[in-house]
């Protein structure tokens, strides 16, 4: 019945179970939980979203791909841009959310375009390694769900990055998703413009991942067909 | 003018022994050292050198196996040279096989925009064509319902009517003419001689050797991935057929 609107309403339901139960759990105050798990959500989602969907692309194809040519970047971009898509709407939405239980609105939520440039060059680059490591070893999907599992937990959403210690600590500080993270909670949840340092780091780890994706598909986009 | 020139092609498969590769085995092979060769590789097409000008209406033949249909694919660029290079000039219409684009939750005339792109028309022909290829394939009532609810005859109507609607100058047919009823049937093979009779060069593979002599006026005789000849029908499909009798 509501049909499109459920992509919206899905997100929305689910982040606000999680803002309860772990508000709860941690004992904190839910309004400002929410306004902090949310705005750790989004990027987080989005990144997941377009790594898993991208890895599948190329083998969800296959009747395509070896039917008819089409330039193979078409399958990974095409997914990617349709989770941008539901990410901004569902951003929209929680934005609205964040407002009304108490999110500062400033100037610094500007940056969350450029934010999301950012998240984007790397959430495809790294998927489209995995959509073509998918290829050549099919049981990359149900290793990719373990480790995005884990790679949730490694990434400062559900908690502050301030609160660990110890080995854990150093375990996050090498994660390459948490400046993403601070690049949309920043502005959000503080009202100000991410420290230069996050931006650089986080601008480096796109590049980089981007044209390790490309190379990637480049070099083996000709293989593809023969391994499906 | 279109034209496509094979110079010395050669497309290598990889025939896997075991079951699709997995990371699991991968890494369980990579402790116990046990490396074997867990594939073999094998050319569907070798060292092939041909050339396709503007009139040819070319018929492959040859054995199951014998790398027809990859030669096709070659042509179609869904498969890259191994070795060797295909030059083509002019505008390929991929017939490999109609409906693969279909997406079931679209409705029949989403699908026609849908499958239109992928098969490279653009948004304006597709206009055009559209209330055309819906007439062909008698299905008005339906258009706007999901093909998933299309009974097999009038997915194949729909599938044939989209992928035979504009006329490119190189057609490549792999063994298809359309399922329907009789009567559709008849239609089907007539826009199907009409669609041929306007390509600038016309390739098919087909075991019917009856259609190809119609159809054809070159024939090329592939087995076991090398073109064994090229030339008259009549000459080239009698050769043939005397030296599967004898085998």
């Amino acid at each position: 019945m509501l049909g499109y609107l459920w992509t919206l309403i899905n997100p929305l339901l689910m982040m606000s179970v999680m803002a309860m139960v772990f508000a709860t759990i941690f004992k904190e105050d839910v309004k400002v939980f929410a306004v902090f798990l949310f705005a750790g959500m989004i990027p987080w989602n989005c990144f997941n979203s377009i790594v898993v969907q991208s890895s599948g692309s190329f083998i969800n194809n296959e009747g395509l791909i070896k039917k008819i040519y089409l330039p193979k970047a078409v399958f990974p971009l095409s997914v990617s841009v349709g989770v941008i898509i539901d990410s901004l709407l569902s951003f929209v939405a929680l934005f609205a959310i964040i407002i009304a239980v108490g999110g500062t609105f400033s100037t610094a939520l500007f940056f969350i375009p450029v934010a999301y440039v950012l998240l984007f060059m790397f959430s495809l680059g790294v998927g489209l390694v995995l959509s073509i490591v998918t290829v050549f070893f099919r049981d990359m999907q149900y290793v990719l769900q373990i480790a995005m599992q884990g790679l949730f937990f490694l990434t400062p959403i559900l908690y502050k990055a301030s609160a660990l210690s110890g080995a854990v600590a150093g375990l996050v500080a090498l994660n390459p998703v948490v400046p993403y993270i601070e690049l949309f909670r920043a502005p959000l949840t503080q009202g100000r413009v991410p420290d230069e340092s996050v931006i650089v780091q986080a601008l480096v780890i796109s590049l980089v991942a981007f044209f390790v994706g490309l190379g990637a598909l480049l070099s083996q986009e000709r293989k593809i067909v023969f391994r499906l | 003018m279109s034209k496509i020139t094979v110079e010395n092609l050669s497309i290598k498969f990889r025939i896997y022994h075991d079951r699709s590769p997995s990371l699991k085995d991968y890494f369980a092979n990579l402790f116990t050292g046990n490396r074997p060769a867990a594939y073999s590789d094998f050319w569907a097409v070798r060292d092939v050198s041909v050339e396709f000008r503007s009139g040819d209406r070319v018929g492959i033949i040859g054995h199951n196996g014998a790398g027809k249909s990859t030669l096709l694919k070659a042509l179609c660029r869904v498969y890259e040279s191994s070795q060797g290079k295909v030059r083509v000039e002019g505008r390929v219409a991929p017939l490999l096989e109609i409906g693969a684009g279909f997406h079931p939750e679209f409705t029949g005339r989403e699908n026609i925009y849908l499958n239109g792109s992928i098969l490279g028309y653009t948004d304006a022909q597709l206009r055009v064509i559209e209330p055309e290829v819906i007439a062909f394939a008698e299905l008005e009532e339906f258009i706007d319902t999901p093909v998933k609810y299309y009974s097999t005859g009038m997915y194949m109507r729909l599938a044939f009517s989209l992928a035979t609607a504009v006329h490119p100058d190189i057609l490549v047919l792999d063994e298809i003419f359309a399922g329907g009823d009789a009567a559709f049937m008849e239609r089907a093979t007539a826009r199907m001689y009409q669609m041929i009779d306007q390509a600038n060069i016309m390739i098919m593979v087909s075991h019917d050797h009856r259609l190809v002599s119609a159809l054809c006026n070159r024939v090329i005789w592939m087995d076991h991935g090398r073109l064994i000849r090229d030339g008259a029908p009549d000459e080239i499909i009698a050769e043939y057929l005397g030296r599967s009798a004898h085998a």
